[in-house]
């Protein structure tokens, strides 16, 4: 239970920091987000991957659960990565 | 003004000589490090991988209680070393379904692999199982162990150099974070050698280091040789790193062991159910007999000694519970590179972050490629070095994964009983990854990638199959027998196989950036001549 929350807060956290990023925006959107909303974006990113050390730290103590987090960090931010690349392939499919 | 322009030289400079450092650092060992890498991240998985090997074995769900299991065991031992001089008996544990014993006869190290439940020797089909994979990720094979170990230690030191370069040389870390750009050749290539580098960062730097950390006292002798001068001290110095108890002189004078079961019990209730790792016996049924119980690593991220010793009568001497802070730093490093204490969530973190650092390597070796050939002029044919290179990573990264499937090939159709079994099977792996070198340079480099990843993906996804045609732990019997082990082996073969499939696909259609210039070139003529010929009609 505490893996499968980690890895989805580290998933969103990371999600939120790559919107709050001026190219990521075009991509997903096709326009840059307002500077508050960005800002907002970017704030909740850093916070979600903070609740995440919190959570895999109570479940697991420092010593595993800093294991855990390097491992759900690395996974989360890779699932994001994979993600925005895929959509990158597909969009000029859509428009042709 | 004039300083600022100093300092922007300076720092293009220190960066471009990181870039060259990187880029040769990388390089040079590389192909030895790929395998090192893919081999150290299977490992994650050696004692599912050495069941998989096993087939006749059952998965024992019920193997006993500890201090029975400890009883048994040591009953086995008795007849099978009787005159041995020590027993080391591994205790068997939720992820194998042997029990792994060695022992001392007349200063020959002997060891067997025994049936938990019943403490017979195993007889099912000889085989290094995962172990192999294990043992070759750093002292590889054909070769003395300490030359393979220096070997390996030089090539991660290597590596190290390469990653901090690496950080150094990266500009735009956190901008192009989650950067990749498609059909850019080169450029596709170094985004993705970034994220695969980024994203696990911390584990390749941890992975690295310590991995330099365990070797440490074999290329770096010359410290502890000044500090610890006498036997004794050196000694201590060992006992603060691994469970050894120098054996007492023998008596002569024959006593019958205390009960083991009991000792494996007292240890029990300090630790928890089932933490008992091993039992080292010294000088088992003499006067001067000495039994460690050893705590397992599951669960602390420690790998510092832990044990309890007690003498031929059953008396506790000693319980050693902790080390000094420097023995505790290498201990914990050694259980990070190991990750034997992880679950199962953890453990699969662990493999996908260590396969990310092998195609990390792979996608450096590539990029080395692709970097210098997208730079030829037209008709050049590429420098004999440059091919070299090509085809050395060819082998090494498509010839690996064929070399390695065919390890698995082999150990489910050699025969059951040939002479020397567990030997050819390594053999084999040896023999076809040659075969693939041989390959790579006889075919064209595009061919010759097509080819072996396409050979890899069949050769990975035609296991399971395999499996479920010589043995009666096929994919579909193992899931309906909730077999997890034998699933998740069978699942993970399809996978990569999958992954093989996909590489090749797209080396199949991937047109080189400098061809692809020119085809368009040439499309475009052809284009011009239909209108001049429609024009004219």
């Amino acid at each position: 239970m505490t893996h499968a929350t980690t890895f989805i807060l580290c998933l969103v956290g990371f999600a939120s920091l790559a919107v709050a990023m001026e190219r990521h925006q075009k991509g997903l959107f096709g326009r840059i987000l307002e500077a508050r909303a960005t800002r907002w974006t970017r704030t909740a990113g850093w916070l979600i991957l903070l609740s995440a050390l919190v959570v895999v730290v109570k479940g697991q103590g420092w010593s595993i659960g800093l294991v855990s987090y390097s491992g759900h960090t690395s996974a989360g931010a890779g699932l994001v990565f994979v993600a925005l690349a895929v959509h990158g392939w597909l969009r000029p499919k859509r428009r042709a | 003004m004039n300083a600022g322009g100093k300092t922007a030289t300076k720092a293009r400079s220190l960066r471009q000589a990181m870039s060259d450092l990187h880029i040769w650092v990388g390089l040079l060992p590389g192909w030895i490090l790929y395998a090192m890498f893919l081999t150290g991240t299977v490992s994650y998985f050696r004692d599912e991988l050495s069941q998989w090997m096993r087939p006749e074995l059952p998965a024992y769900t019920a193997v006993g209680q500890g201090p029975v299991v400890a009883g048994r065991l040591t009953s086995a031992m008795r007849e099978i070393a009787p005159r041995a001089s020590a027993w080391s008996i591994g205790m068997p544990n939720e992820r194998t379904n042997v029990a792994a014993v060695s022992w001392l006869s007349a200063s020959t190290f002997q060891s067997a692999d025994l049936n938990p439940v019943t403490g017979e020797r195993l007889t099912v089909r000889q085989t290094r199982g995962g172990d192999f994979f294990y043992a070759f990720h750093y002292q590889f094979h054909y070769m003395p162990r300490h030359v393979g170990r220096l070997l390996a230690g030089l090539c991660g030191m290597f590596m190290l150099v390469a990653i901090i370069s690496g950080v150094i040389v990266h500009k735009k870390i956190f901008t192009d974070f989650f950067t990749f750009r498609w059909g850019k050749g080169q450029g596709s290539w170094l985004d993705a050698h970034n994220a695969l580098a980024v994203f696990g960062l911390p584990f390749h730097i941890m992975v690295t280091y310590s991995g330099l950390v365990i070797l440490m006292q074999l290329y770096m002798p010359w410290g502890s040789a000044m500090a610890f001068e006498t036997a004794a001290e050196r000694q201590r110095l060992t006992a603060e790193i691994a469970p050894i108890v120098p054996p007492s002189k023998p008596r002569g004078e024959q006593v019958e062991l205390a009960n083991i079961a009991s000792m494996v019990r007292l240890a029990e209730a300090r630790w928890g159910q089932d933490q008992v790792g091993r039992l080292l016996i010294s000088n088992p049924d003499d006067a001067a007999a000495k039994v460690v119980v050893i705590r397992d690593e599951a669960g602390r991220a420690s790998n510092s000694p832990q044990y309890l010793l007690f003498d031929a009568t059953g008396k506790l001497i000693r319980a050693k519970v902790r080390v000094g802070p420097a023995a505790e730093v290498h201990g914990v490093l050694y259980a990070l590179h190991l990750g034997r204490f992880a679950d199962y969530v953890t453990r699969w973190l662990y493999f996908l972050v260590s396969l990310a650092g092998t195609a990390m390597v792979g996608t450096g070796l590539v990029l080395w490629v692709v970097k210098r050939k997208q730079r030829l002029p037209d008709h050049e044919r590429p420098h004999v070095g440059l091919r070299l290179v090509e085809k050395l990573n060819i082998a090494s990264i498509g010839g690996l994964s064929i070399a390695m499937a065919a390890f698995l090939w082999a150990n489910r159709l050699l025969p059951a009983h040939l002479p020397g079994r567990s030997a050819w099977e390594i053999h084999i792996f040896f023999i076809v990854w040659a075969v693939t070198f041989a390959h790579a340079l006889a075919r064209p480099a595009k061919t010759a990638w097509i080819e072996q990843l396409w050979f890899g993906a069949a050769a990975l996804l035609l296991l399971p199959a395999l499996g479920a045609a010589t043995t009666d732990r096929g994919l579909v019997s193992s899931l309906s027998a909730s077999d997890w082990v034998f699933v998740g082996v069978d699942l993970t073969l399809l996978a990569l196989g999958g992954l093989h499939a996909w590489m090749a696909m797209a080396v199949l259609r991937h047109k080189p950036m400098r061809r692809r210039a020119k085809q368009e070139a040439s499309d475009d003529v052809a284009h011009q001549a239909n209108i001049r010929d429609v024009a004219a009609t």
